[in-house]
């Protein structure tokens, strides 16, 4: 490897070496064959006397051995090659019909029978893809609306599916009961290379790279190395480009809750102290703009009866007479928990079944999820309605490996 | 018909009639034309004259192909009408119950599909079909593969491009789902960039650069959309143009039976019996899908409504070929990890990232695995009989019975529900079932394989019990067995018969043994833990499944050229 070689570089060990590869690239002026013409002449080139290397590269070169016999009688089975030897040693080979002559084959009545069967197939799939355009153009094909038509998908899918049906079940039947039955042998050609063509093939290769320097001339392969790595690094700025990273982890740590911010419902109107029955829950929003569309504000305004809450230890007054409001993105996988249970207090996530005590500051009572729903501390302004102390005390939803210990 | 042997297939003596109609001057005129230029008649010859073994198990493969191509079909359907965008809208189509309602055009878009396109509905509808047969013929292929051997050398390629199939198509599978942004879709979205936080270090680069910014943003339609109609579709392409060449090139396998070898391929030739049958299949299985679509309701999206971040229905199931994962995120116990100002969700990563790459891991690289245990580096043509390798078999069967218990826990609530139990009794029986009932199917398949074989081997050895009690004339009474048919004889034992056979007597005693070389005398089972490395049998070194093929065993290398006169 290390020795430099001249350009011509026919190498002295191997005679095969100096044809192979693409030492003369423009003296194949055929088009259309170069590589059966190629590779017929490596096997030239490779020829040695021996008659296995003739059958060298067979499948490379579009010359594949693909033994082929046509069995109509066991004994052309007896010819084509060693499965016989196998079975005439267990059994006796009159034992072995591997072609039995169809009925169709020997009854042209029944041959007549199978062709109009194959051809009433054929004609159904006309009828039905003249009633598919029918019904397609012609029928009201709405539903849930006045006058509508709830059988207009199904009609279509039916008149659809006779039609390709008729096509199909007609080419199998035809093939199946119409066309020679036949019990084909083909030989598999050989898998892997012969040694000499692999040899060649390495040969041309190491020699294709000596000739092209990048063995001796150090500068320009570590250029090129350099230059290839290089390249690697264009798509980086694009990769980032993809979104807004940029203080991606104050984003998860903060929601649209502010101190002050009334909780408003879906509909817009804010919840005032006394609108919830004992035992009820409430969606509540930020109420600021897209607050009921800002998927981490979401929450859970829960009243239940005051000597029924434990507060947790330091938010003793995040709640206001048994109302507790609950970040209802799951700390687990972030789907809503939104099922509230009146008698034991458990919300529960309908998606994995984690379960929380919304009574107990939302410990997690069963399920994958690993921590309490965040509280969200609450008040009530002058007018009555509930608003915020501030935004939630930690992150809320599914963990993350920047999330702060808490 | 007269054919005379030859290597690149029959060639047929005698003159082609010389077409006389308009038509059929033209196709002669066509193919001359063609030939011209590329020179492929010996290759259109060659091709016409292959040889296609015939089984059942091999048309699910093509079940899934054709599925793929009607999901391209109807799929490019709906992007005429389809309309990827966030951009909210006040829905003013003709389904009244959501008239009036802000949405997302996406949304708004696939309602129109279903509601106001002609022949929408159905087209949304078989391409969601097609989608779920796309997947179930992918994994019961898979089976076949596995169970019968058919990923041995040399075909361990088609088994990794077969996996990665699988995979992508998961892929796809969950970017249409969640195109229409309804409330089901977006819930699935949700989760997925949540498991995207849980991926310690790189989690949230991950998810913010995926969906342009905190969930949900207002790119991750469009760009599901990119990937969903052309990203993942040109892959999956590329890779079945891949799978299918190899398999055309290595030629099928087939199972044992009369006449059939490792070195052959017995069957019907393509052209005209095989493409007939398979052509007629596509339009079996369109034609299947095209009723399915037309009567069998799915995904009716107009039901759950736009979606909403703070919004969800009770029961929300993903497909089913992504439900495993939803299963294994509900059986795993709330561990978390946080230390030094870092949290590491395990509750997350172990179910939902960790454990599917180990599984597709392990699953890739099976064929050097069994390649590695068994020792056997062999060329394989001839398919195995899953009850002829036990323990292959039985890691199959263990493998599918941890899949259907996670498959199963992924819809603990709708089961819960639905047979009147606790859902936190059926998490609790998922934890348990899934190390428990894996091992045990193993124990049982295994048992159950060598009880098929030893059937086998009384019906090979003993013959077919015809009922007939024959007294002798010394008084004793025999009973009169039928020997097997020749060729049902040799689909059991194989022509290679490598394999291992029962020591012991059978329930008929020793008779029905057979002795000598290839009859059990060389063979073991029960000793063969002791003797093999690793716990797979030894195969027998017989014929070329084990053995390297000599020279001598490929005949066919020295008649092979370039046929020296023209056709």
């Amino acid at each position: 490897m290390s020795t430099p070689l001249p350009p011509e570089g026919g190498t002295p060990e191997t005679p095969g070496q100096t044809s192979t590869g693409g030492q003369q690239p423009t003296s194949e002026p055929r088009g259309g064959e170069t590589s059966a013409s190629a590779a017929g002449s490596i096997r030239e080139r490779l020829r040695n006397p021996g008659p296995q290397s003739s059958g060298g590269d067979t499948r490379g070169s579009h010359l594949t051995g693909d033994d082929f016999v046509n069995t109509d009688t066991s004994a052309a089975l007896e010819d084509s090659g060693r499965g016989m030897g196998q079975l005439s040693q267990d059994s006796p080979p009159e034992g072995v019909e591997i072609d039995q002559p169809r009925g169709n084959d020997l009854d042209p009545a029944a041959a007549r029978a199978s062709e109009r069967k194959v051809s009433a197939l054929f004609l159904l799939s006309v009828l039905a893809v003249v009633a598919f355009l029918g019904v397609y153009w012609f029928a009201p094909f709405q539903f849930g609306v006045e006058n509508g038509n709830t059988y207009f998908t199904p009609m279509l899918g039916l008149t659809m599916a006779v039609a390709l049906f008729g096509i199909g079940a007609g080419a199998v039947v035809w093939a199946k009961e119409l066309m020679v039955d036949e019990e084909a042998v083909q030989m598999r050609a050989p898998f892997g290379s012969p040694p000499e063509e692999r040899k060649a093939t390495a040969l041309a290769l190491q020699q294709g790279f000596r000739d092209s320097g990048l063995p001796r001339r150090t500068l320009l392969r570590n250029s090129v190395l350099l230059g290839g790595g290089a390249l690697a690094a264009l798509p980086v700025p694009l990769l980032f480009g993809l979104g807004p990273y940029a203080h991606k982890e104050r984003a998860l740590e903060r929601t649209a809750w502010k101190k002050g911010v009334r909780l408003i419902r879906q509909n817009g109107t804010p919840v005032k102290l006394g609108d919830l029955p004992i035992g009820a829950v409430e969606s509540v929003f930020p109420d600021v703009p897209r607050g009921t569309k800002a998927a981490d504000s979401t929450a859970l305004l829960i009243r239940m009866r005051p000597e029924a809450l434990i507060p947790v230890k330091g938010r003793e007054d995040w709640s206001v007479d048994g109302h507790i409001v609950y970040s209802s993105v799951c700390t687990h996988l972030g789907c809503p928990v939104k099922l509230y249970e009146q008698q034991t207090h458990n919300l529960l996530g309908p998606c994995h079944q984690s379960t929380f005590n919304a009574a107990d500051g939302a410990q997690v009572k069963f399920g994958p999820a690993a921590r309490p729903l965040p509280q969200l501390a609450i008040s009530v302004d002058p007018e009555g309605y509930f608003v915020a102390q501030g935004d939630f005390h930690e992150p809320i939803g599914p963990s993350y490996w920047e999330r702060h210990q808490s | 018909m007269s054919a005379t042997t030859h290597d690149d297939g029959p060639v047929l003596t005698g003159e082609p009639i010389a077409p006389t109609t308009l038509g059929g001057k033209a196709v002669a005129g066509s193919a001359a034309w063609m030939d011209d230029r590329i020179s492929g008649s010996n290759f259109v010859r060659r091709s016409l004259n292959k040889v296609f073994p015939d089984h059942w198990s091999f048309m699910l493969g093509e079940v899934a192909l054709y599925s793929f191509v009607i999901l391209l079909l109807t799929g490019t359907y709906l992007t005429f009408f389809y309309d990827a965008s966030t951009r909210e809208v006040i829905y003013a189509g003709s389904y009244l119950p959501m008239k009036g309602i802000t949405m997302s055009q996406a949304y708004a878009s696939s309602l129109d599909i279903s509601f106001d396109v002609r022949g929408g509905l159905l087209m949304r509808q078989i391409h969601h079909w097609a989608a779920l047969l796309f997947m179930a013929s992918i994994v019961v292929h898979l089976f076949r593969v596995f169970f019968t051997g058919a990923f041995r050398k040399p075909r361990e390629i088609n088994w990794v491009i077969g996996v990665l199939l699988m995979i992508l198509g998961i892929v796809e599978g969950f970017a249409g789902y969640s195109l229409p942004d309804d409330l089901l879709s977006g819930t699935g979205l949700r989760i997925a960039y949540s498991i995207m936080l849980s991926i310690p270090v790189v989690g949230t680069w991950v998810a913010f650069l995926v969906f342009g910014g905190e969930y949900p943003g207002d790119a991750i339609i469009e760009r599901l959309y990119a990937i969903h109609i052309l990203l993942v579709p040109g892959i999956i392409l590329g890779l079945i143009t891949a799978h299918l060449m190899l398999v055309w090139y290595n030629k099928h396998t087939q199972f044992a039976g009369p006449g059939r070898t490792e070195d052959n391929v017995i069957g019907s030739r393509l052209f005209p019996a095989y493409a007939a049958k398979a052509g007629g299949f596509f339009f079996l299985v369109f034609g299947v899908l095209a009723a399915l679509g037309g009567f069998a309701q799915i995904n009716p999206i107009w039901n759950y409504g736009p979606y909403d971040p703070s919004q969800v229905s009770a029961g929300s199931q993903p497909d089913w070929y992504v439900g495993w994962l939803d299963g294994s995120s509900r059986l795993m116990p709330n561990y978390e990890i946080r230390e030094l100002g870092h949290t590491i969700p395990l509750n997350i990563l172990l179910p939902a990232v960790v454990m599917p790459g180990i599984l597709f891991t392990l699953m890739i690289v099976y064929p050097w695995l069994e390649s590695r245990f068994t020792g056997d580096k062999g060329y394989h043509n001839i398919l195995d009989r899953p009850r002829d390798v036990p323990v292959r078999t039985a890691v199959g069967v263990m493998s599918i019975t941890f899949y259907v218990v996670l498959l199963l826990s992924g819809g603990n609530d709708i089961i819960a529900h639905v047979f009147r139990v606790s859902v936190n009794h059926t998490t609790y029986a998922g934890r348990i079932g899934l190390f428990v009932l894996p091992p045990l199917a193993y124990v049982l398949t295994k048992r159950v394989c060598y009880a098929l074989q030893r059937s086998d081997e009384e019906l090979l050895h003993h013959g077919i019990e015809s009922g007939t009690i024959r007294r002798l004339p010394s008084g004793e009474f025999i009973e009169e067995t039928v020997p097997m048919p020749v060729p049902q004889r040799l689909a059991l034992r194989g022509v290679e018969s490598d394999r291992p056979m029962l020591q012991g007597p059978t329930a008929h005693g020793v008779e029905g043994h057979a002795t000598g070389p290839g009859h059990g005398d060389l063979h073991m089972v029960e000793t063969a833990p002791a003797k093999v490395r690793g716990f797979f049998f030894e195969k027998k070194a017989s014929g070329s499944t084990a053995a390297p093929r000599p020279e001598s065993s490929t005949p066919e290398l020295e008649t092979s050229g370039r046929p020296s006169q023209p056709e």
